[in-house]
């Protein structure tokens, strides 16, 4: 059998952001209302990027347009950041921060 | 479905997307793919590109550095391997699903940049006067707003 090594010790290198930001409280990702993209885009995004059903990606994406913002998802500041840079990588207007 | 309707251009069968574009289109759409590559080649920082590049942290400008510093060039990337997807399957008549989702990018990119030099708004419907110096890229604007629906409602209806 082969020995399973035991864990060592190493240097950790906290992000920054950590040192500043309360780390037991989660991050929400929200995405803003912007003039270019369509509606059943934001619908089909928000469905595929967080596997909502319809109904719940368009109530979003509802909330969007007439609020200005909805919050999307939350979550670690890891994965809130790789939620913001897929809707980023989809064209949308998403930002972070914590709650 | 309404009479008249024009034929729909993207429709899912079997797994796969046809792609019903008449040839002009498809000569319009490679020679939107070459225009968007050489935006694409100013870089994240041109303001003609913002809308490719928003920002993540609003409200702290050293998490935000440290966010484009990571993301930029993988962003650029996605962007940039998109239009290879596309002009690699101008001549085809049907698309994979991951095909037709690059398609779905690339479109959407030009949209966003050209909306951007348009300075679209919610509140102005898009009119375009022949007179206008802007006449083509409002028109281009309607035309891929257009193709878009279409590709994502052949997606939605999936």
């Amino acid at each position: 059998m082969e020995s399973v090594p035991t864990a060592v010790p190493t240097e950790v290198d906290v992000p920054r952001g950590e040192t500043r930001h309360a780390p037991d409280r989660p991050w929400v990702v929200i995405v803003w209302n912007d003039p270019i993209n369509l509606m059943s885009y934001v619908v089909l995004v928000l469905q595929k990027l967080f596997g909502y059903n319809r109904a719940k990606a368009t109530e979003l994406m509802l909330d969007v347009h007439h609020k200005g913002r909805a919050v999307v998802a939350n979550g670690t500041r890891e994965k809130a950041e790789l939620d913001v840079f897929r809707l980023h990588e989809h064209g949308l207007w998403a930002t972070m921060q914590q709650d | 479905m309404a009479f008249g309707r024009a034929r729909r251009r993207v429709v899912l069968r079997r797994g796969r997307y046809l792609l019903r574009l008449p040839d002009g289109e498809r000569t319009l759409i490679r020679q939107l793919c070459d225009e968007l590559r050489t935006l694409l080649a100013l870089g994240p920082e041109s303001p003609r590109l913002r809308r490719l590049y928003p920002e993540a942290y609003s409200e702290d400008p050293e998490l935000e550095d440290e966010y484009r510093r990571l993301t930029q060039a993988d962003l650029a990337a996605s962007r940039a391997a998109a239009v290879d997807v596309v002009e690699a399957t101008l001549d085809d008549d049907e698309l994979t699903a991951e095909q037709l989702t690059a398609w779905m990018h690339a479109v959407n990119n030009l949209r966003l940049v050209i909306g951007t030099l348009l300075d679209v708004s919610d509140d102005e419907p898009l009119t375009i006067d022949p007179g206008d110096p802007e006449a083509r890229e409002r028109m281009l604007y309607g035309y891929l707003g257009m193709l878009l629906e279409e590709i994502v409602q052949a997606q939605l209806d999936a």
